[in-house]
C-alpha cells in the first residue's frame, strides 16, 4: 500500500528539501491569504467608521435644516418679513353675517323619507346598477 | 568464623530512611503544587466574576444609542420644537506640540470665543482633557474641523431647538413647553409633564475592540435597538399664541403691570389654544437664565378672580331656579355678613335693580344675595360641579391650587366673599374652565393641551362631558354675559363687527398681604366670541397693574381697564386668523 504523497512526490522527483519547500510555501500562500483578509477587514471597518462620521454630519446638516426650515414658517419670522415688505394686518371693516347651517346632523343617513323618485324607477335603478355598473366595476378591479 | 566481614547496615531501616525521604519531598511537593493549586483556584473560582468583568472592559465596548426625542406640533402640525445637533470643544493639552500651542489658542479664541489666557493656561497643564467651549451650533463646528487642529476634539450632543418668541430674548411658549436640560430630562411645562412619553427608551450595542481600540467587525454584536419617543399634538395655535404673547407684552407694559397671562379655550373640547406669559424667557438658553423666570403663572400660580366668580354664582343660582335674570332685588351698596359689612366696589345706594343690571356694574351685593337665595349646600356644589373646589387635572407639570375648606368649615363671611371671588383661590385653568361651562352649553370641557400622542387620541376627549347647568340657564348666562359687554363695565373689549354677539365679564380683586388687603389688584377679563356660537373662550389675567393716575384713583387698574383692552386685541386678532363671523342678529 503507497501513501498518495510519497506517490506524488515520487512522480515529482522531490528530496526532503523539496518536501520542505513546498511546505513553507503552503504556508507562506495561507499566511498571506490571512493578512489580505484581515487588511480587507480593517480597510471595511474604517469605511464603515468614515461613512458613520458622514452619516452623523448629514443627521446634524439636516437636524438644522429643520430647524431653519420651521423658523422660517415661525409666527415672528412671518410677522418680521411682513413688516419689512411694508405689509400691515388691517382690522376688517365689516363680516358676513353667518348663516345658521341647513343640515339635519341628527337625520338617519340613507335616502330622504320625502324621496320623490317613483317606486318603478328606484327599482329600475337597482336592476341597473346590479347587472350594468356592478360588473364594469369588477371587470376594472381586475 | 565472623572475624573480617563488614556488617551492613539493617536494610529495613535504609529502605524505611529512603521511603521516608520519598514521602517528604512528594510531601514538599505537594504542599507546593498546592499553593500553586490554590492560588489558581483562588484566581479561577473566587476572583472568577471580579477579573471576567475587568477583562471585558478591556475588549468589550458598550455604545449608547440615544433615542430621539419626540417633537411637539401645534394644532396646524406646524413644529414647535426641533432636536438639533450642537457640539462641545475639548483639547488634550499633551497631543499639542508647543509650537502650535498659540496657533490653536488663536483659532479657538476666534471661532468658538474662547478665553485666550485661560486656553494658553490649559495646554500648558499637565491634564489630559479638558473642556474649551460647550453646546455651539454645527456651523462654527464645521470651522474648528476644517482647521484640523492637533489635539483639539469635537463631541457631539442633542439639544432642543425652540420657535422665536416675540422679543430676541424669548422663545414661543417658553412657560407652557418648558425645556429639556443637559441630561435630556424635560423640565417645567410639557416638556416634564411628557418626560416618559418624549423621551423613549435608549439603546444600546456591544461589541469587541482589539489592543489598537478598532472595532472588530466580524465579532459577536448585542443590540438594542432605541426606541424612539412619541410625537405630540397640541391643541396650541402658533399663530394665535403669538397674537397672544404680543398684545399681552404690550398690555402688561403699557400698564407697568408686575406681570400677566393669557390662557385660551377651545369651548367644545377644552383643548388649550393660547397659553400665554409675561414676562418669559429664552427656553435655548435656560442655563443663562434666572430660575424665577421658569414659573408658569397660569397653572402654577394662585389668585382671586374677583368679579368673574359672579358668573359662576349667578350661572347656579339661575340653574337651581334661585333667581331669574329679571329678578328684581335691593341694593343699598352693602350687606351685613357674619358680623362684617361688604360693600360694593363703588359704595352706592343702587335702589331695586335686576340681577342682569348686578352683572353689567358687577355689584357684590347681588352676587350675595344670589348666593344666600340658593343657599350655602348649593353654592357649595355649584363650586364643586363648575371644578372649582380641585386641581383641573390639565396635563401641564406644576398645577398649583389651593381648595376651599369643606362646606361645613366655610364661614358665612367667606360663603358671601366667594360669591364675588374673593377669599377663593383658584388658578387661571381651573377658572377659565368653569366659565367655559357656559360657552360649551352647560357642560364641563376637561382642559388639556395634548390632543394627540402620536397617533393616539387623548383619551379625555373621547369621555362624555358632565352637565353643569341646562341650557336654558346657559342661554340666560350668554344673555346677561352679553349685557356687560353692550351696556355694562366690558365695554372696552368690545370686537369691530362682534358687538352684539360678544359675552364677557370683568374681574378685579384686591391682592392680599399678611391678612389684609392692599391697593394693589389682580385685574381680569373672561369672554368668549362669538356668543351665539363661541369659538373660543379666554381669560387675561393682569398682576398688579399700575396704570396712569393709578396712584389717585387705584381703579383705574380695573379689569376693564387693564386686561380689556389686551382681550380684545387678541379677540380681534383671532377672529381675522380663524376667520370667524358674527352670528345673525
Amino acid at each position: 500500500m503507497q501513501v498518495a504523497s510519497s506517490t506524488v512526490a515520487e512522480r515529482l522527483r522531490l528530496n526532503s528539501f523539496g518536501h520542505a519547500y513546498l511546505g513553507v510555501g503552503a504556508v507562506l500562500i495561507a499566511v498571506l491569504f490571512y493578512l489580505a483578509l484581515a487588511a480587507q477587514i480593517t480597510q471595511n471597518s474604517y469605511d464603515i467608521t468614515r461613512l458613520q462620521d458622514q452619516q452623523r454630519l448629514l443627521i446634524a446638516e439636516q437636524d438644522q435644516l429643520r430647524y431653519q426650515e420651521v423658523t422660517l414658517h415661525a409666527p415672528a419670522q412671518v410677522q418680521q418679513q411682513a413688516a419689512q415688505s411694508g405689509m400691515q394686518r388691517v382690522v376688517p371693516s365689516g363680516y358676513v353675517t353667518g348663516q345658521p347651517v341647513a343640515i339635519d346632523l341628527t337625520a338617519p343617513v340613507g335616502a330622504t323619507a320625502n324621496d320623490s323618485t317613483p317606486l318603478w324607477a328606484r327599482a329600475l335603478a337597482a336592476v341597473v346598477n346590479t347587472v350594468g355598473v356592478t360588473r364594469d366595476v369588477l371587470a376594472a378591479s381586475r | 568464623m565472623s572475624v573480617g566481614v563488614r556488617r551492613r547496615a539493617p536494610r529495613l531501616e535504609r529502605i524505611g530512611s529512603t521511603r521516608l525521604r520519598i514521602f517528604a519531598m512528594l510531601l514538599v511537593a505537594l504542599v507546593l503544587a498546592g499553593m500553586v493549586w490554590s492560588r489558581l483556584a483562588y484566581w479561577q473560582v473566587a476572583r472568577h466574576g471580579q477579573l471576567a468583568i475587568q477583562a471585558q472592559a478591556q475588549y468589550r465596548e458598550l455604545v449608547n444609542l440615544p433615542a430621539i426625542r419626540g417633537a411637539i406640533f401645534d394644532r396646524n402640525l406646524t413644529q414647535l420644537v426641533v432636536n438639533t445637533t450642537v457640539y462641545s470643544a475639548f483639547v488634550s493639552p499633551d497631543q499639542v506640540p508647543a509650537a502650535w500651542r498659540d496657533r490653536v489658542a488663536t483659532a479657538l479664541v476666534s471661532i468658538v470665543g474662547a478665553d485666550h489666557a485661560k486656553v494658553m493656561n490649559i495646554l500648558g497643564s499637565t491634564s489630559k482633557f479638558a473642556y474649551i467651549a460647550r453646546r455651539f451650533p454645527k456651523d462654527k463646528a464645521d470651522q474648528l474641523r476644517a482647521l484640523k487642529l492637533p489635539g483639539v476634539g469635537l463631541e457631539e450632543d442633542t439639544q432642543r431647538s425652540y420657535l422665536p418668541g416675540i422679543a430676541s430674548g424669548t422663545t414661543l411658549a417658553a412657560n407652557l413647553l418648558g425645556f429639556v436640560n443637559y441630561n435630556g430630562d424635560g423640565q417645567y411645562g410639557l416638556e416634564a409633564y411628557y418626560q416618559k412619553t418624549l423621551a423613549g427608551t435608549p439603546g444600546y450595542i456591544s461589541s469587541y475592540r482589539d489592543l489598537a481600540n478598532r472595532e472588530i467587525v466580524l465579532g459577536t454584536h448585542t443590540h438594542q435597538a432605541p426606541v424612539n419617543g412619541s410625537d405630540i399634538v397640541l391643541s396650541l395655535d402658533a399663530n394665535v399664541q403669538y397674537a397672544a404673547e404680543q398684545a399681552l407684552a404690550d398690555g402688561v407694559k403699557k400698564d407697568n403691570a408686575e406681570s400677566g397671562s393669557v390662557l385660551i379655550m377651545d369651548p367644545t373640547t377644552g383643548g388649550i389654544v393660547a397659553w400665554a406669559d409675561y414676562p418669559s424667557y429664552n427656553a435655548n438658553d435656560f442655563a443663562h437664565t434666572d430660575t424665577a423666570m421658569f414659573k408658569d403663572n397660569v397653572s402654577s400660580y394662585v389668585y382671586e378672580p374677583g368679579s368673574v366668580m359672579k358668573v359662576v354664582t349667578l350661572g347656579g343660582a339661575i340653574n337651581s331656579g334661585a333667581i331669574t335674570p329679571d329678578t328684581v332685588i335691593n341694593d343699598p351698596g352693602y350687606l351685613s355678613v357674619g358680623g362684617f359689612r361688604i360693600s360694593d366696589w363703588d359704595h352706592r345706594n343702587h335702589g331695586n335693580i335686576n340681577y342682569t343690571y348686578v352683572l353689567q356694574h358687577s355689584l357684590n351685593v347681588g352676587a350675595m344675595k344670589a348666593m344666600q337665595a340658593e343657599g350655602h349646600d348649593a353654592f357649595y356644589s355649584y363650586l364643586q360641579a363648575f371644578g372649582l373646589t380641585k386641581a383641573s387635572g390639565i396635563d401641564v407639570a406644576g398645577e398649583t391650587t389651593v381648595p376651599p375648606p369643606s362646606a361645613a368649615q366655610m364661614a358665612d363671611a367667606q360663603y358671601a366673599t366667594s360669591s364675588f371671588g374673593q377669599g377663593i383661590d383658584v388658578n387661571m385653568v381651573q377658572m377659565l374652565a368653569a366659565i367655559n361651562v357656559v360657552a360649551n352649553g352647560g357642560k364641563y370641557a376637561p382642559p388639556h393641551v395634548v390632543e394627540r400622542v402620536g397617533s393616539r387620541i387623548n383619551p379625555l376627549l373621547l369621555q362624555p362631558q358632565r352637565q353643569v347647568i341646562t341650557p336654558d340657564a346657559v342661554a340666560k348666562m350668554t344673555g346677561m354675559m352679553e349685557a356687560v359687554v353692550q351696556h355694562g363695565s366690558g365695554y372696552t373689549t368690545r370686537v369691530k363687527g362682534f358687538e352684539l354677539d360678544q359675552a364677557g365679564k370683568t374681574g378685579t380683586s384686591q391682592i392680599p398681604v399678611n391678612g389684609q388687603y392692599t391697593l394693589d389688584v389682580w385685574s381680569s377679563f373672561v369672554g368668549f366670541l362669538p356668543a351665539s356660537h363661541p369659538r373660543f373662550t379666554m381669560l387675561v389675567v393682569i398682576r398688579k397693574p399700575h396704570a396712569a393716575g393709578s396712584d389717585r384713583d387705584w381703579t383705574l387698574n380695573d379689569g376693564y381697564i387693564t386686561a380689556g383692552p389686551v382681550w380684545q386685541k387678541i379677540a380681534q386678532a383671532v377672529a381675522v386668523d380663524w376667520h370667524i363671523t358674527p352670528g345673525a342678529h
